[in-house]
């Protein structure tokens, strides 16, 4: 086992890892954040995105122990980053219904939250690419990407308000 | 299972050494990580490569340097890859519509694995040279050779991969990639990449044409019937599907992913597409 300490929105976790272990994984059976779903544990499914420093990656396919000294920020952190309330994309996805049975959304909220902090004002096919790499079983890409257009309007015009 | 993060290549080399067939050197880690549970009894020893100083993309006499650990997203953003000569590189990396693998996956991990990926049949029609390192010294090995069969290439025990080396091409070059696959998170079942160099007088000087993932022997291949239709000819639509149907000499595999029937039609499409696309590219 080798002892490492991963810093996961803003808080420091002590765990003793095998160099197999996912970080997903660790994140949700060690560190005991549940957020993060595992659906494929492939790579195939993106349930198990987050970013990392900034970036988003499928958590699965990284190596906890290869996780150290990163910034990684989980859906628990994505109110942290919205000043302890919902994030627009999180209303969204509530308002609009981007969910049936909700084991995608993490994932999605997390990669739109990516394409939105880069390109605020995204067209349909960049939504659409931005969430090339995750599955929704239940098959609501309608309304998932129809959640990410309306946070998007909801951001620019809160941004133009201020 | 023991895991090393050197930060120097001699370090690495003398892990590379001390565990020999029984390591594996890592920097992405998707491909390890997707394949860890057949992978776990045969590895001894990860070796992390990612603080060798390994991601860089440079330009010198010689052509393009793009070191091992640098990422498939790196590739499509950078300057030098994402337009002009080397633009094809960054178009080879959008058709993995996977931001979060592009952000993880790395230019030797692809030419490592050289199966169903996209980069190496892109590298094959460039001439790319693939740069090896180890404790004995460093070797430079073309694509070609490189790659010996699916998941297999000519690395010996102890080395590993530190560059893809892509020669400068000629003026008036332009390339082309076309894919199919199923769904954007799928491996490709096809892939194809063409690259033509044009002489004074507009007729082909020099041609690549090659197909992968679909092959029967694993790795990509060069279709030297549909090259040879091309040389020294001007190319036109009808020249374009005179090369294409001659691609019918790259053997295609059946498996469970689609017939050989079906992937030999593609790979035709597929070339014709990207001939297509490398004539309106020259430059």
């Amino acid at each position: 086992m080798n002892a490492i300490n991963l810093k996961i929105n803003n808080e420091h976790y002590d765990v003793s890892v095998k160099p197999h272990w996912s970080l997903a994984y660790v994140i949700r059976e060690k560190v005991g954040l549940t957020g993060t779903k595992t659906g494929c544990e492939m790579g195939t499914c993106g349930s198990c995105t987050l970013l990392l420093d900034g970036k988003p990656v499928f958590s699965c396919l990284r190596m906890a122990i290869d996780a150290q000294g990163c910034d990684i920020r989980t859906i628990e952190g994505v109110e942290e980053d919205n000043n302890g309330e919902l994030h627009p994309l999180q209303e969204a996805f509530i308002q609009d219904h981007g969910m049936q049975c909700g084991f995608c959304t993490p994932g999605m909220i997390i990669a739109a939250k990516h394409l939105l902090e880069h390109n605020p004002d995204p067209t349909e096919r960049e939504v659409r690419e931005a969430i090339g790499g995750h599955l929704c079983r239940c098959g609501t890409y309608i309304r998932i990407v129809r959640s990410i257009l309306n946070a998007a309007e909801t951001m620019r015009n809160a941004q133009a308000g201020q | 299972m023991e895991y090393y993060s050197p930060t120097d290549l001699n370090e690495a080399y003398s892990l590379l050494d001390k565990y020999g067939e029984d390591a594996i050197p890592i920097a992405g880690s998707t491909f390890y990580m997707g394949h860890r549970e057949e992978l776990f009894d045969e590895v001894e020893a990860v070796i992390n490569i990612k603080q060798l100083g390994l991601s860089y993309i440079r330009q010198d006499d010689h052509g393009l340097r793009i070191g091992a650990t640098t990422t498939l997203n790196e590739i499509f953003a950078h300057e030098l890859t994402s337009k002009g000569t080397f633009g094809i590189l960054a178009e080879t990396v959008k058709e993995l519509n996977i931001n979060e693998v592009r952000n993880m996956a790395t230019i030797g991990g692809e030419v490592c694995i050289a199966g169903e990926v996209d980069m190496p049949t892109t590298l094959l029609a460039y001439d790319a040279n693939i740069v090896i390192g180890g404790s004995k010294g460093v070797r430079e090995m073309s694509m070609a050779d490189f790659h010996i069969g699916y998941l297999n290439n000519a690395l010996e025990p102890g080395e590993m991969v530190l560059e893809v080396h892509i020669p400068q091409p000629p003026a008036n070059t332009g390339a082309g990639f076309a894919k199919f696959e199923r769904t954007a998170a799928d491996l490709p079942i096809v892939n194809v990449a063409t690259r033509i160099s044009l002489d004074n007088a507009g007729a082909c000087a020099e041609a690549r044409v090659v197909a992968g993932a679909a092959t029967l022997s694993g790795v990509p291949e060069r279709s030297a019937a549909a090259e040879a239709a091309l040389l020294n000819k001007v190319i036109d639509d009808t020249l374009i599907e005179t090369a294409a149907v001659a691609s019918g000499d790259i053997e295609c595999i059946h498996d469970f992913r689609m017939s050989a029937e079906i992937r030999s039609l593609w790979v035709k499409c597929g070339i014709e597409d990207a001939l297509q696309r490398a004539v309106a590219a020259v430059q």
